[in-house]
Order: C-alpha cells, then sequence, then structure tokens
C-alpha cells in the first residue's frame, strides 16, 4: 500500500473517531476540543488532496477563529448537561427516524451518481500548477462578483455582532483617556470669591457664612 | 508537491509523540494506586460551593466575532496575493484585478470603522 493511502486512511480514521466523540462527549469543552481535532484531520485530507489553500485557510479560519467562538459561546451559555439529557430515551424513536432520513437523502445526493469519480474526467493540469493560483484564477476573474457579495455579507455580520452584544455597563471604573484629555478647568476647579476673613473672635455666634458653598 | 509537506508530517509526530509519552510513561511505569482521600479536600481545603463553569461576559464573543471575520478577510489576500504577478502582467484585468481586492477590503474597513466608532473595541 502506498504511504499517502496509509496517511488518509488514517486521517480518516482520527477524523470518524473524533467526530463521534463530539457528539458522545460528556463534557461540552471537551466536545469543541475534539472537534478541533477533526478539522485538524479534515485538513490533513485535503492537504493529501493538494488542495493547500483549502487546508491552511481550514487550520487558520476554523481552528484558528471558529472553534475559539465556539468555546466562549459554549463557557457563556452555562449549559447544564444533566439537564439536557433529561429525556433522551424518550425522543430516540423519533429523533432515529429523523437521522435515517437524513441519513438517505445525503445518500442520494452526495452520493456516486453525482459525485462519483466518473463524473470529474480529471482536468490536465500540468505538473508543477498549483492549486491556490487556479483558485485565485477562477475567484477574481468568473466569481469577482460573488466575491465582493462575500464582502458585504461579512460588513452586515460585523454590525450584527456590534448591536447584539454590544452595551455599556454603568458600573465600570474605566476611565477613558480622551475624556481626559478632554477635560477642561472649569470641570474640576472651581474659584470661589469670598471677603477675606476678619478677626473671628470678635464676630463669635454671629451668622458669618461665607459666600459660596 | 506532497513532498514539501513532508517535515510538516514529521512535526507533527514528533509533537504528538511528545505530548503523549510523559502522559503514557507515567500512566504505566508509576505505581498507580487510586483512592478517594487523594482527591478528597483536607487541611483548609473545603468542597466546593457550586459548579465551576460560570457565564463568561458577553464581551469575550463580540471580540472573537470581530477577530473571525478579519480573519477571513486575511484569508482572502493569500490566493490574490498569490497571482498578484500574473495580474499585473495582464493587460486585460491589469486594473479590474487589482482594485478588485480593494473595493473588497474597503467594504470591510467600514465595518471596521463602524466597530470603533461604536466603541466595541474598547474595554472598559
Amino acid at each position: 500500500m502506498e504511504f499517502k493511502t496509509i496517511l488518509f486512511y488514517l486521517f480518516a480514521a482520527v477524523l470518524l473517531g473524533s467526530a463521534l466523540r463530539v457528539i458522545t462527549a460528556r463534557n461540552p469543552v471537551h466536545a469543541v476540543l475534539f472537534l478541533v481535532l477533526a478539522f485538524f484531520n479534515a485538513a490533513g485530507i485535503w492537504m493529501l488532496l493538494q488542495a493547500e489553500f483549502l487546508a491552511i485557510a481550514l487550520v487558520m479560519v476554523y481552528v484558528g477563529a471558529v472553534m475559539v467562538l465556539f468555546l466562549f459561546v459554549v463557557m457563556m451559555l452555562d449549559v447544564n448537561i444533566e439537564r439536557l439529557r433529561q429525556g433522551f430515551w424518550s425522543y430516540l424513536p423519533l429523533g432515529g427516524v429523523i437521522a435515517l432520513l437524513m441519513l438517505g437523502e445525503m445518500i442520494l445526493v452526495v452520493g456516486g451518481r453525482y459525485f462519483g469519480l466518473e463524473n470529474f474526467p480529471g482536468q490536465n493540469v500540468a505538473a508543477g500548477a498549483s492549486n491556490t493560483k487556479e483558485l485565485a484564477r477562477l475567484l477574481f476573474t468568473k466569481y469577482a462578483w460573488p466575491f465582493e457579495i462575500a464582502s458585504l455579507i461579512l460588513l452586515v455580520a460585523i454590525i450584527a455582532a456590534v448591536m447584539l452584544t454590544l452595551r455599556k455597563r454603568g458600573d465600570t471604573k474605566a476611565v477613558h483617556p480622551s475624556d481626559q484629555i478632554k477635560v477642561k478647568r472649569n470641570d474640576r476647579v472651581r474659584m470661589v470669591k469670598m471677603q477675606s476673613e476678619t478677626n473671628i473672635s470678635l464676630q463669635a455666634g454671629s451668622s458669618a457664612t461665607p459666600k459660596g458653598d | 508537491m506532497l513532498e514539501n509537506y513532508f517535515s510538516v508530517l514529521v512535526f507533527i509526530l514528533v509533537g504528538l509523540a511528545f505530548g503523549c509519552m510523559p502522559i503514557l510513561m507515567g500512566r504505566f511505569v508509576a505505581p498507580h494506586r487510586p483512592d478517594a482521600e487523594k482527591l478528597s479536600a483536607f487541611e483548609c481545603g473545603f468542597e466546593p460551593f457550586e459548579d465551576a463553569r460560570m457565564k463568561f461576559d458577553v464581551r469575550y464573543y463580540l471580540i472573537a466575532i470581530i477577530f473571525i471575520l478579519f480573519d477571513l478577510e486575511i484569508a482572502f489576500l493569500f490566493p490574490w496575493a498569490s497571482i498578484f504577478q500574473e495580474i499585473v502582467n495582464t493587460p486585460a484585468v491589469k486594473f479590474f484585478g487589482f482594485i478588485e481586492m480593494f473595493v473588497f477590503m474597503g467594504i470591510l474597513v467600514v465595518g471596521y470603522i463602524y466597530a470603533w466608532a461604536k466603541g466595541a473595541l474598547d474595554w472598559e
């Protein structure tokens, strides 16, 4: 057996095992970490297919950013795993039927009829051709318009995230340097004009209050 | 092409061995006599009052999602950079291919300015 085939089966086995652990792990944080392992192995398989850019992007975007978000969300939601597990057996028959239906759909859609090897005759790629460059040529010529729309979608996501999660907390004691710099003298110090005090012993008992505060 | 990544594979394997070997050796070589008393609180320790997992501030989520979005933007820059010479040397797409990425980034800079102006990047 070729070395690449051995590597493929190794990556695929670890991928399937960790994907199984994602849905069976009791601790949600462990599930997220197993998902990270699954992504790493998927990147390995893509690398075996010589899809360099996709493999690196998977590690960079999914492992580096999306899984961090998942970890935050898991920690933020305060999941009570015992409560989630209640009623597992009573929902199992219905859930099982739906899962089987979805499995059938996936086999029909992603099966060999459309995605089999015979449907992809293999492009005539030169020996030293770079997968990344081929991808870029398509992305920046044929798919230039969807590419620009992707940036708009990202913009909407930024605005939505800021709108949904940004709220000022009133109880913090943080000081903004810009506010400090903008402070005028009158905001801090007030000069109060008052009469100079005369001999206090002469006016003892009288209502000699200074003007102002 | 894959031969170039062989050293990466070696790195992964060495890293795995480096992480797993001490744990496995500790498990199999060291004496292993578990006891409930060894894990219990002693002396000044006390039983935990509540679950250690508490709610995080939603602010961490905001920082993470802004990071993801700009990470994605960067990911699109790499294929563009890989064919940049080609774009510049082809008269037909010279201007278009060059401007295209700046339009892409310009739209995202609007989002960046928005997040900045709203104070989403501040940490009170």
